[in-house]
């Protein structure tokens, strides 16, 4: 009740204040925008970098053979594969990249005229044992079986041949809204493909769009042809993958040495430069929000400090009519209560123009409200922080200043 | 009188260390971190060839049928260009040098023992190519247009590659093995990396590659050799070969000295176009053919990343929280000294020297605050190169931002200032004086 009786005489001194507490008011407001769109943005960087691609991330390790020299090479991919898997430690071995490196891209269809893409969707490709070494989790239908696949040598391509493909639970959904997409024939640019298995996730990239997880996998039968490219394996036990997979890269260079080896890496170092810039971007964000906060503390304890310097002889008067210490410290903390809920009101309005434009601008979300709440709360601790020195201050006026003049 | 109001104003400044301490920070951060993106901003957008840039320019043509849909997210065909059209082009000759090229990625077997095959990408090219773009040679010279139509299997190659290649001896003569096919070493360019590489289509990271070979493009055509960057065809089931006419891969520059020049080739463009429309190749309007300069392409093309621009924008909201700030502390500051400003009205000042002496204290503050505000920018730009991006080890200071960075300090606390001067001006004379 007293607090509350306090408020009026202190919105009376704060309007002969107009101009100084109007860009008090607009700083906190900003503060606020720009704090709450820039938490949204950092906070969204970090939860991303934690969505998972669906795979079992790990245990995979690639080795990129960028060529393979010589003709009368007699190695084969097929031996390639067996000589992977022959590694201890490897349980999975296939030819084909993983997510995140260079998935390809393409539309699909759902009738083969191919004149309305329905989606962009991501295709995975590989030979046999893909999706075993991949670790992807089928949720309905089956797997790959070996005598299903095509054999690359034989591949035919013939019009009416259909891949049998695996595709996310996503991609079902966004193709066969609330109807079965098992067994049902889809289309990309150049072949036609029927779904046997739908796997929970399968993501190609991570973007934090939702056609993230648009995917589709399909095998073939890798034999007697020599290529370069992508081998990847699966270790069991994900603490020894580095190991394992220098020891894959050995026996891959010793069964086959034609192979011009290229990259070796595992799937948690991908991933790592997959998000270094963004995290690096997130830093300085979060650097940029420090200094903001600093930046707004300092000026709401710069115009405290004066405003206690020029009300010594009121603040002593009050003083020597009985008010105690506490009611002077109260007075100041009150008014930067005030001020900073004026802020925090306006702020809220600012905070939703600034995410309207940007997401217009740069593909962001819409700003949760209990960002608001939380800015609101930060810049309230703040405000009494800043001003808790000045009014300590204040507080500490003796009432015999009332009794002097300037 | 200059000299006394910013005696006046250091003074004044001396007296409240906290207060100018802080304003001075507040200014500091803020010009730093703005400065900090403007300068990253500025190394993205610049001319990547000064001198010659306002001479090149690059025209487009579109081949399109009339209902082709652009997809999105996908690339715009007519940002390249076809084979028949870009060897109509060059044939025409209207320009005075023109050439056209793609990027190139090939497999380089060294002949060294000790150097494992690596990729290595590069640039398929017509001759006018080094001409055109006024690149340096260390070592002999590029190829001829003979060389061109007969499809000469000569390379030059980069000093940087040239160097890994062969160490300090003599590159000309020599041969290396690109795909595979034996080339020629026929010259060996001097450092030659623009900054970005404008010349190149969208697909490629712009700001940090460089062309380490570079080679006809008949060869390339001849021998299918792999082209990177965009193929973007709108025939379904057409052949994809590279000399089609319904798939545009190649980019085209030339090269127009003066406006009367640019006119006749932006009349050349449309005249082809029509001509091209009344064969039955062409759909749409002649008047969709288009002639960029070079600023105005990277313009178009745009090719600063969406976070480069959202970090200037959040710069300079944050810039303007920190002018707000200063706005604040300067009024509280002036308005403290009215008791000293009306003594000085009485005395004979007017309304505008008062103003004129508050004006120089806000100055002095910007001057203090650009300082702190260019060590800032170092740190912060310090810490951009450290960064994994493309184009973070361009992001360097020169002159221009430097006093840039200075001169915006000082507007910035000087338009912070206005308002508390104009206030504090308005003090009546010696009525202060009378409070106590």
């Amino acid at each position: 009740m007293r607090t509350f009786r306090q408020i009026q005489p202190i919105l009376a001194a704060l309007r002969s204040h107009k101009t100084a507490v109007i860009l008090l008011v607009l700083e906190i407001a900003l503060t606020m925008a720009v704090l709450g769109n820039l938490v949204f943005i950092v906070y969204g960087t970090i939860q991303r970098s934690h969505v998972s691609t669906g795979v079992a991330e790990s245990q995979i390790g690639l080795i990129q053979s960028i060529t393979v020299i010589g003709e009368q090479s007699q190695g084969t991919t097929a031996g390639d594969l067996a000589a992977l898997r022959n590694v201890p430690g490897v349980t999975h071995a296939a030819y084909g990249g993983p997510p995140l490196w260079y998935v390809e891209r393409d539309p699909v269809f759902l009738d083969p005229s191919r004149q309305h893409p329905v989606a962009q969707m991501y295709e995975f490709q590989g030979s046999q044992d893909l999706s075993r070494t991949l670790g992807l989790h089928i949720v309905e239908g089956h797997d790959f079986s070996d005598d299903e696949l095509p054999v690359l040598a034989k591949m035919s391509m013939s019009k009416d041949f259909q891949f049998p493909v695996l595709i996310t639970r996503a991609l079902a959904d966004r193709l066969y809204p609330g109807g079965n997409a098992l067994g049902r024939v889809l289309y990309d640019g150049n072949a036609a493909s029927r779904v046997v298995g739908i796997v929970d996730h399968l993501r190609g990239e991570i973007t934090g769009r939702p056609d993230d997880d648009y995917s589709m996998v399909y095998e073939y039968v890798v034999g007697a042809q020599n290529m370069g490219g992508g081998f990847m394996i699966r270790a069991s036990d994900p603490a020894r993958l580095p190991q394992v997979l220098h020891a894959a890269a050995a026996a891959l260079q010793k069964a086959d040495p034609a192979h011009v080896q290229n990259k070796l890496f595992t799937m948690p170092e991908l991933r790592a430069k997959y998000f270094r810039s963004d995290l690096a971007t997130g830093r300085m964000l979060l650097a940029i929000i420090l200094i903001l906060l600093v930046v707004t503390a300092l000026g709401v304890s710069g115009l405290a400090s004066f405003w206690v310097q020029q009300r010594r002889r009121q603040i002593g008067m009050r003083r020597a009519l009985g008010a105690t210490r506490g009611d002077i410290l109260r007075y100041f903390q009150i008014e930067n209560f005030l001020i900073v809920t004026g802020g925090v009101l306006l702020g809220a309005l600012f905070a939703y123009a600034l995410n309207l434009f940007l997401m217009h601008r740069f593909e962001l979300a819409h700003l949760p409200a209990n960002y608001l709440l939380a800015g609101a709360v930060a810049l309230w601790l703040l405000g009494q922080l800043a001003v808790l020195g000045p009014a300590l201050r204040a507080a500490a006026v003796p009432p015999v200043v009332a009794t002097r003049s300037v | 009188m200059f000299g006394y109001y910013l005696d006046l104003a250091w003074r004044s400044l001396k007296r409240t260390p906290v207060l100018t301490g802080l304003m001075v920070l507040a200014i500091g951060l803020g010009i730093g971190a703005s400065m900090t993106m403007l300068t990253v901003l500025h190394v993205m957008t610049d001319d990547p060839m000064p001198g010659r840039s306002a001479h090149l320019y690059t025209p487009h043509l579109d081949p399109l049928p009339r209902d082709y849909k652009l997809r999105d997210g996908s690339p715009d065909p007519t940002d390249d260009m076809t084979w028949p059209d870009a060897m109509a082009l060059l044939k025409a000759h209207r320009g005075v040098r023109q050439a056209a090229m793609s990027g190139g990625s090939l497999l380089l077997r060294p002949a060294r023992a000790d150097l494992r095959p690596f990729y290595v990408s590069g640039r398929y090219a017509t001759t006018d190519f080094f001409a055109l773009f006024g690149v340096p040679f260390e070592q002999g010279s590029g190829w001829s247009a003979a060389d061109d139509a007969a499809g000469a299997q000569v390379v030059v190659l980069s000093e940087t590659l040239a160097r890994k290649l062969f160490g300090t001896g003599k590159a000309v003569g020599q041969t290396v093995r690109l795909g595979e096919h034996d080339f020629r070493v026929i010259g060996v360019t001097a450092d030659w990396a623009p900054k970005p590489v404008f010349y190149d289509d969208q697909t490629g990271t712009q700001y940090s590659d460089a062309d380490l070979f570079f080679l006809p493009l008949s060869v390339a055509v001849d021998e299918k050799l792999q082209v990177s960057g965009n193929r973007s065809g709108w025939v379904h089931g057409d052949d994809t070969s590279l000399t089609s006419a319904n798939m545009t891969w190649l980019q085209f520059w030339v090269q127009l000295d003066t406006p009367a020049q640019v006119a006749a080739y932006r009349q050349y463009l449309v005249d082809y176009s029509a001509q091209q429309k009344a064969l039955g190749r062409f759909q749409r309007p002649p008047t969709n053919a288009k002639l960029y300069s070079l600023m105005s392409w990277l313009a178009h093309e745009n090719l600063v990343p969406g976070d480069v621009d959202l970090q200037l924008w959040l710069a300079l909201g944050f810039l303007f929280v920190c002018l707000l700030n200063i706005v604040a502390l300067l009024l509280a500051k002036f308005l403290r000294r009215s008791g000293a400003i009306s003594v000085r009205r009485a005395l004979g000042a007017r309304r505008r020297d008062i103003f004129v002496q508050l004006g120089i204290e806000s100055a002095l503050i910007g001057v203090a605050g650009g300082v702190l505000g260019l060590a800032i920018a170092q740190l912060g730009l310090w810490s951009i190169r450290q960064r994994p991006d493309d184009y973070a080890k361009l992001a360097q200071m020169d002159m221009s931002m430097l006093l840039g960075t200075l001169g915006l300090a000082v507007l910035a606390s000087v338009l912070a200032g206005l308002l508390p001067a104009w206030r504090a001006c308005r003090v009546p004379p010696a009525l202060q004086l009378k409070g106590g």
